[in-house]
């Protein structure tokens, strides 16, 4: 017997009986009756080990990011699962034997309930591309997907569309429109060049700010700096970024078993929206990116980027990439993890040749690791 | 009434169908997507609309994904999802059926 585990949220600790459907009482374990509750896999160990040992029987690996499962068992059995992670929708799986039995229409609803509740109405997943028709069934549509690898869908039918509508309300005239997005994390004297250069090469500029706030400049603070810092480009507009670039979402690294293949793709479901959606909605012609000499998950983003903006893997029309060699101080390359590695030894000496005094100002402010007291 | 907040009601079984209602300013908008869209899209949606209208809503973004519910069903999980997204309920239930 299992024991009762201590739950938390309203959600959590419902039992509640699910209407089984007429096929259902046809399967195998007639007399037990469908179950769903809500775990939490960091509270309830023994719950979470069973959520393991399930996915890995549906080829599918646990992920440690997952903070809420919605869990279904029959009788004693674990027969279906599906794990949030914020807004996005992991590790579901039903078990085989009670696949195409329309479990997963109340798995996903229990899902999307579990999902609202917790702050979170417009949900993504990924899957494998051969269930994007199953996922279709419970109300995901498809975004992106990379032939024979994963797919990823979001839970309306209208969220791509209303977003890239906004967009081309934006959209400006001319033969070469340029695009750059930035995290900015911070803004320095490189963001600053790359925007110049681009800008000076193309009839208008399209910057977009990454939205995600997970870096260490706040999205508030890094969006208020790249907009003075640019004030004064000519022919360049600014924009939010959005959950359809660079985000959480798009950018997520999914691990299937594959996972060398899947962790390539998941720049490749980002590159793919941003060619497939958002380039069309603002006839974005060039990509501009500065050279990453530093951090290796820019490099490869870089470098994925050729392939996906500008192979023959999508019927939109090519994005060309344009790299910018980033501008030098004292012979070493401008970047913002290099401003952020002073920053945490706090050589503020040398971040002002780094920086534009605006961003100089905020990080003295805002963000000066706090000092070790002599005692 | 005024939808001040996302609400959802319902479910994606078979004979039910999932409300999604969200503010929005200056219209109603209304996304469909149905499993008998073909047989039944417009009366679906006629459905929605003469209830909402009945409740007072006059805008709002409704998505909603249809398994094909009758329309008490439909109406019912309408109803649902706007007392959730309101402040305060404030239509006569004897009118709404």
């Amino acid at each position: 017997m299992r024991g009762a585990p201590v739950r938390h949220e309203r959600s959590i600790g419902s039992r509640r009986r699910v209407r089984v459907g007429p096929l259902f009482r046809k399967s195998i374990q007639m007399t037990a009756e469908l179950q769903s509750y809500t775990i939490d896999p960091v509270q309830e160990p023994a719950e979470r080990e069973d959520v393991r040992r399930f996915l890995a029987v549906c080829g599918l690996d646990y992920e440690a990011g997952v903070q809420a499962f919605v869990v279904f068992r029959r009788g004693n059995a674990l027969v279906a699962c599906a794990g949030l992670e914020k807004n996005i929708v992991k590790c579901a799986a039903i078990a085989p034997d009670l696949r195409g039995e329309s479990l997963g229409l109340t798995l996903l609803t229990e899902v999307s309930h579990l999902a609202h509740e917790r702050g979170h109405s417009h949900l993504f997943l990924y899957t494998k591309p051969d269930c994007v028709e199953f996922f279709r069934a419970c109300g995901f549509y498809l975004l992106a997907e990379v032939p024979d690898l994963v797919a990823l869908m979001e839970n309306t039918p209208i969220g791509i569309r209303t977003y890239c509508d906004r967009l081309k309300r934006l959209r400006q005239p001319g033969a070469t429109i340029g695009a750059i997005v930035m995290n900015a994390n911070p803004f320095t004297r490189g963001h600053r060049y790359l925007v110049e250069r681009a800008a000076a090469a193309c009839d208008w500029l399209h910057v977009f700010v990454v939205a995600e706030d997970v870096s260490l400049i706040s999205y508030r603070d890094r969006y208020a700096l790249v907009s003075a810092g640019i004030a004064d480009v000519p022919h360049t507009t600014l924009h939010h970024g959005s959950e359809y670039m660079v985000s959480r979402a798009t950018f997520s690294a999914y691990f299937l078993k594959e996972k060398g293949l899947v962790e390539n793709c998941c720049t490749a479901i980002d590159l793919l929206i941003f060619r497939n959606h958002i380039a069309p909605a603002l006839g974005i012609t060039h990509r501009f990116v500065g050279t990453e000499p530093f951090c290796p998950t820019t490099f490869k983003y870089n470098a994925d980027m050729r392939e996906w903006l500008m192979g023959d893997v999508s019927p939109a029309p090519t994005v060309e990439m344009v790299e910018i060699a980033r501008t030098e101080c004292e012979e070493v390359p401008i970047s913002a993890s290099e401003v952020r590695r002073l920053l945490a030894a706090d050589d503020f000496a040398h971040i002002r040749r780094l920086v534009p005094p605006a961003t100089l100002q905020l990080l003295e402010a805002k963000y000066r690791a706090p000092r070790i007291s002599a005692a | 009434m005024k939808i001040v907040r996302e609400a959802l009601a319902g479910t994606l079984e078979s004979s039910d169908l999932m409300v999604r209602i969200a503010p929005r300013e200056g219209e109603l908008a209304i996304v469909l997507q149905s499993e008998v869209i073909h047989q039944f899209g417009p009366q679906i949606e006629a459905v929605v609309r003469g209830c909402l209208a009945k409740l007072g809503i006059a805008e709002a973004l409704v998505v909603i994904e249809d398994k094909g519910a009758l329309d008490c069903v439909i109406a019912a999980r309408v109803q649902t999802a706007v007392s959730r997204a309101v402040d305060a309920w404030t239509a006569d239930w004897s009118v709404l059926s």
